[in-house]
């Protein structure tokens, strides 16, 4: 009896016990849940995906005269993911026919304004544009496209995604979404059971995990709330938070978060999130113009972004796109016609190289940089900014391209020291100082170590034109000023004597300085440099925009200070800006996420050189390429072209530099090992090709300052610096003296010619100096220079 | 050696000789030619060389001395906007007048893009950035206006009317009378 009581009041306290644990254990989910609630229900409301700053190339801009060919216009159209159509009917079209393009320009959000969509209607004459009227034939003065995306800056490993509105998504794609991977999306609570245990059953018999019942939800929860590791545990969190968020919020919400959140590529270290970014990355368009076989492509890549790749398995991801489509037809989504014929068009992906997003490194890296002078690294990476950069992705593409050119072309040389050649092409917009494109090597890609703004080298000859101006800045030069081109040495601080040579070691005596420098020649600088002093010559580095001045030996006057392409480029817009520097920009301008205008550097000019000095120099450097050292650029070159610049060759060969210039752009090239090692190459041999050829393959305009008031044009012997006469063929120069100058007359040939039916001489008509001996004269254009 | 210092030293001359500024040089001289682009080839006339002081430094009351005809200042024809540029400098005034001054950089950076060269765009561009309270590049644009119009004085009016009031607003008050001044000689109303 009494044992029987016992194990009564056992069993009630056991009983109570037990309900006890289980209030406690409910007690503890209930926690849970409500913690897991809170933290969901927090993070979903205020959701603010981390969005990298976006960078955009600057815009074409559309307007009577500009020099855009109708063909060229196409290409441009293709690259921004335009469709060809038989008539532009929506944003994001056009039509070509001969020499008329109408285009259905895309309705873009820029710095200034939110421009419209709008159709316009182009009239091609050669390569210009010669009428722009809108669709009712009224004259638009100019009209810009929407700019090429170039990339994020997104943080190392880092996510990257453009989110897109539920107005910006094709309704396709939330139909399609649900039909493929959750059939009972708009019912279920977040979790669907049966779907659950068929995939178990599945993953039983395959002995494996293999398929997944997860809901769109909960492939949501799994982006959005958790890692990726599979535990039992991360499956019931990963459930419950499923549920709390469908009990949250609308499924419209839940529909348009995963459309933005979930994973679909990598791009190098980038992560591609969202088909916003998604639909840039494989079509080079917006979401919202995508058709039903891209769409279904998206939505086929959505079960293994890897797997599926359509760039690295294309056949995988053809034969999962047309899965997808019959099964959109199978249920009804679509028609089954329209996925016979959507199936049989091809993948439709751009080519790495046109998509635009991400392939210009080196120049992203400036912008990122130039950026973080007012930015914090979390504001680029995490506030979404929009940056509208200066880059020009046509000449980008053709610096990329003639660099490759060339280097492969001086391998096959079989040149000694020609294997493994790396370079680097900075291009700048003088006038304004604006960076237009950065090729920082053979490959586009690069680790961390941005050849042109981080690549210190001696920069040889380029340091000429620096030692020149420092003494025309004197007022006591001219261009016919004689410079002792003679042996010279100097001591070092150090005790050592320094020696240098010139080039070709030969010694030349009393030249003018326009002699000098257009053949580079060595000891003539040297001694210049000297009489007009070190100090002044560091000087005028500071004063071309060199931030740190350097120092004031005697082997700067040849060069040797170590800068990088940028700097150097930052000193020679200074020269090719007619002495203005501008600060040289990447970045235009920086809206916020609610397009508020945000700090962002400003076009900036200042007179730093003294006009007449710098324009004296500047026709000089157009001598260096008429006669001197730059001359073999001229093949490359249209006749007409006025170009100016300089070769630079670092000892031993190791550095061939050209830093030259037209009216509207410079180009600065360096070519060279990345270990330093002699090239075998002058600046002539190796820099100045891939100059050419790059000068030479786009539109530009003739270097044509305007000559100040004090002073004129004279014409003057090359080889004695005397005045004489135009037609004193080969020798005659002309050049800007101060007004009434006085000149000595030339004995052999006096500048009071008479009239005649002399041959026009061309300015880059090869030198020939009467008293010069043939070998002499051999040696003014073949010879190289350091 | 000799050669060398002879030369050095004339043309030191000549520099001393023709340091002054460049709005003073509309003063009696020989005809010249001005060939815009280097090498253009030769030109009709080749200016004869002056090896001794100046005309004007020569006062002969005696004999009168035929005087070289006056120096003509080359003339440019004044500077004008291409109608896309043109529809950009009125939509940044437009923006300006708003208050929307970043508005204002963009739609200029635009219209420069096409005409780097204009020398009215860097004016207005100087005339923004004297709203923008930013008067040392208000000059600098100013002063890039004045070298890319040499010849074209409305224009080098109204890039001196600029820098006079960036001196102005500076408080520099001397400069900005010379160059109030210049601008008022170069377009007399």
């Amino acid at each position: 009896m009494a044992r029987r009581k016992l194990t009564r009041r056992v069993r009630r306290q056991l009983q109570r016990g037990a309900v006890v644990v289980i209030l406690l254990l409910l007690l503890a989910a209930l926690i849970a849940v409500f913690s897991l609630d809170r933290r969901v229900t927090a993070q979903f409301e205020g959701r603010r995906w981390t969005l990298p700053a976006r960078v955009y190339a600057q815009p074409i801009d559309l307007y009577v005269g500009q020099t855009l060919s109708a063909e060229r216009l196409g290409f441009e159209l293709d690259r921004l993911g335009y469709l060809a159509l038989r008539a532009a009917n929506r944003p994001g079209t056009y039509r070509r026919r001969g020499q008329r393009v109408e285009v259905y320009v895309r309705a873009f959000r820029f710095s200034d304004e939110l421009q419209p969509a709008r159709l316009l209607k182009l009239g091609f004459e050669g390569d210009r544009i010669a009428a722009l009227v809108d669709a009712t034939g009224v004259d638009i003065p100019v009209y810009r496209l929407d700019p090429l995306l170039i990339g994020s800056i997104f943080p190392v490993h880092g996510e990257d995604r453009i989110v897109v509105s539920p107005d910006q998504v094709p309704a396709m794609l939330p139909e399609a979404l649900k039909a493929v991977e959750d059939r009972k999306f708009d019912q279920h609570h977040g979790v669907n059971f049966s779907a659950i245990l068929r995939a178990l059953f599945a993953n039983v018999r395959a002995g494996q995990v293999e398929q997944g019942g997860s809901t769109l939800t909960q492939q949501l929860v799994k982006n959005y709330f958790l890692d990726s590791r599979r535990t039992l545990r991360r499956k019931i969190e990963e459930a419950v938070m499923a549920v709390i968020l469908e009990a949250r919020f609308e499924k419209a919400d839940i529909m348009n978060a995963y459309i933005n959140e979930i994973y679909l590529g990598q791009d190098g270290q980038r992560a591609v999130h969202g088909f916003g970014l998604a639909s840039q990355f494989y079509f080079g368009k917006p979401l919202s113009e995508l058709e039903l076989h891209e769409v279904a492509l998206m939505v086929a890549i959505v079960r293994g972004p890897s797997y599926y790749d359509p760039r690295r398995h294309p056949e995988r991801a053809l034969e999962r796109r047309n899965l997808v489509l019959k099964l959109l037809a199978g249920q009804g989504v679509i028609a089954v016609d329209d996925a016979r014929s959507a199936s049989a068009r091809p993948l439709g992906i751009t080519e790495p190289s046109r998509q635009g997003t991400g392939y210009y490194p080196a120049f992203l890296d400036l912008v990122r940089r130039q950026l973080r002078a007012d930015y914090k690294e979390e504001d680029l990476t995490e506030a979404g900014l929009v940056v509208f950069s200066t880059l020009d992705p046509l000449l980008q593409n053709r610096a990329e391209r003639a660099l490759t050119a060339e280097l492969e072309r001086l391998e096959k040389s079989g040149r000694k020291g020609a294997k493994g050649l790396e370079g680097v092409i900075v291009a700048t917009s003088p006038q304004t100082g604006e960076v237009t494109a950065i090729v920082g090597g053979r490959q586009a890609s690069f680790d961390g170590f941005n050849r042109a703004l981080d690549a210190r080298r001696p920069i040889g000859s380029l340091a000429k034109p620096m030692v020149y101006l420092a003494a025309l800045e004197t007022g006591e030069y001219s261009p016919v000023s004689y410079l002792a081109d003679e042996p010279v040495e100097v001591k070092l601080p150090n005790g050592d004597t320094w020696r240098p040579a010139n080039f070709t070691k030969e010694v030349n005596g009393p030249v003018p300085m326009v002699r000098a420098l257009t053949q580079s020649l060595n000891l003539a600088t040297v001694n210049l440099g000297l009489e007009v002093g070190l100090e002044r010559v560091a000087d005028t580095y500071a004063q071309l925009g060199l931030e740190k001045k350097p120092n004031a030996y005697p082997s700067m006057l040849l060069g040797a200070a170590n800068l990088t392409p940028l700097e150097v480029a930052q000193m020679y817009n200074t020269l090719a800006n007619g002495g203005f520097r501008s600060r040289l920009r990447a970045v235009r301008a920086v809206l916020d996420e609610q397009n508020k205008p945000l700090k962002a550097p400003e076009l900036e000019v200042e007179q730093v050189a003294d006009a007449d000095a710098i324009y004296v120099l500047d026709r000089m450097l157009i001598e260096v390429m008429n006669r001197g050292t730059g001359r073999p650029a001229r093949k490359d070159l249209s006749q007409n072209l006025v170009v100016a610049g300089k070769t630079g060759t670092s000892n031993d060969y190791r550095d061939s530099w050209f830093a030259g210039f037209s009216g509207s752009h410079l180009l600065i090239v360096w070519v060279g090992h990345d270990d330093n090692s002699p090239t075998g190459l002058t600046g002539s041999t190796g820099a100045l090709a891939a100059w050419s050829r790059l000068m030479g393959s786009i539109d530009t305009s003739s270097f044509e300052p305007l000559m100040p008031e004090s002073l004129e044009n004279r014409w003057v012997d090359y080889f004695t610096g005397e005045e004489t006469s135009p037609y004193c063929s080969g020798v005659a120069l002309s050049l800007p003296f101060p007004v009434d100058a006085p000149l000595p007359p030339s004995t052999i040939c006096p500048p009071y010619s008479d009239e005649g039916d002399w041959p026009m001489i061309q300015p880059w008509a090869e030198p020939t100096d009467p008293r010069a001996s043939p070998s002499q004269q051999d040696a003014i254009i073949s010879k190289p220079e350091t | 050696m000799n050669l060398l210092r002879a030369s050095l030293y004339l043309c030191g001359l000549v520099l001393v000789g023709c340091a002054s500024s460049p709005f003073e040089t509309e003063s009696v001289g020989t005809a010249r030619d001005k060939p815009q682009a280097p090498g253009e080839g030769p030109t009709v006339t080749t200016p004869p060389v002056i090896t001794g002081p100046t005309p004007e430094a020569e006062p002969s009351v005696e004999v009168p001395m035929p005087l070289p005809p006056p120096r003509e200042r080359p003339r440019a024809p004044p500077a004008t906007l291409s109608p896309a540029s043109k529809a950009l400098v009125s939509q940044a005034q437009g923006q300006r007048k708003r208050g929307d001054l970043p508005g204002a950089a963009v739609s200029l950076d635009r219209a420069l893009r096409i005409e780097p060269n204009n020398p009215l765009l860097w004016i207005e561009l100087g005339r923004l950035r004297m709203d923008q309270g930013n008067f040392p590049q208000a000059e600098g644009m100013g002063r890039k206006a004045l070298s890319m119009s040499i010849g074209d004085d409305g224009t080098q009016a109204q890039a001196w009317q600029l820098i006079g009031e960036s001196f102005r607003a500076r408080g520099r008050n001397t400069q900005a009378e010379e160059a109030l001044a210049r601008a008022r000689e170069l377009a007399p109303l």
